[in-house]
């Protein structure tokens, strides 16, 4: 495992362990998820650039593409959460009426 | 050149945690900026131009002006930085974590172990990334269609969720 193999798995699992304790706000477990779709990133394009297999360079691409999408919904979530509780603390979610 | 790479990938797992180390989001969003920046800079180092601008422009330049964007609506009176005391310790937590399991792997770490695309270490214009997305173009028509199917549906995802007024996806917005 060479550094920069193990600098992008690092980051990934830094990332899933940061969603999966102690979230206070919403925003800060699409932040991690963020961190995770990036470290994906990186590590497709090095995938392509350190095995020179250059034909599978779109792809860090297509999942940029796909990581957009799940950042819009996911503030979009944010956006109506905000609305109808008045914050996006995960601890006032399970609220059934505000 | 080695040692730039080398400070950008600590740099990476730094900001890393910095991000999941449960600051205000505010910070949070800066340390993603941070290290979406770094992860530019590796992308140089191994001969991706092309695929380090798509992440300086798409990635740093739309996704995360929008998160720090709304930002705005987690605001807190009292934020929450890195030196505060319970972000202090999940900070160490994740270090030394880190810390010991890439003492698994680094009695095989060398100098050198950084190869640029094509083998290439100089200026060049046409690399092989730029090519490879090119292809896209060329030969993966569907994955193309597919991906703009997948933005036009999130577009409408997105204006469901949050059109409020009884009728959208959410009644009681």
């Amino acid at each position: 495992m060479t550094p920069t193999h193990f600098a992008f798995s690092a980051a990934f699992i830094l990332g899933l362990a940061g969603l999966a304790f102690h979230r206070t706000h919403l925003l800060s477990a699409l932040l991690c998820l963020e961190g995770m779709m990036l470290s994906l990133f990186i590590a497709l394009s090095l995938w392509t650039l350190q095995l020179d297999s250059t034909n599978l360079s779109a792809s860090p691409m297509l999942l940029l593409a796909f990581s957009a999408c799940e950042a819009s919904t996911g503030l979009a979530l944010l956006v109506a959460t905000t609305r109808t509780h008045g914050t996006d603390r995960l601890q006032s979610l399970n609220l059934l009426q505000c | 050149m080695t040692y730039i790479m080398s400070l950008f990938l600590f740099g990476l797992v730094l900001g890393l945690v910095a991000v999941a180390s449960n600051p205000s989001p505010y910070f949070a969003a800066l340390g993603l900026v941070v290290v979406a920046g770094l992860g530019c800079g590796i992308l140089v180092g191994h001969g991706g131009h092309f695929l380090s601008l798509i992440l300086f422009l798409i990635y740093l330049g739309g996704m995360l002006v929008v998160f720090a964007y709304s930002a705005a609506l987690a605001a807190e009176p009292y934020p929450e930085s890195w030196g505060s005391r319970p972000v202090m310790v999940y900070i160490l937590a994740y270090v030394v974590g880190v810390v010991m399991v890439s003492g698994q792997f680094w009695g095989g770490w060398y100098e050198t172990s950084w190869v640029p695309v094509d083998e290439l270490g100089e200026l060049s214009v046409l690399r092989g990334d730029s090519g490879g997305v090119a292809l896209m173009y060329a030969g993966g028509g569907g994955m193309l269609v597919i991906s703009a199917w997948v933005l036009l549906l999130t577009l409408f995802v997105v204006l469901e969720l949050t059109r409020g007024l009884s009728r959208g996806a959410l009644r009681a917005v």
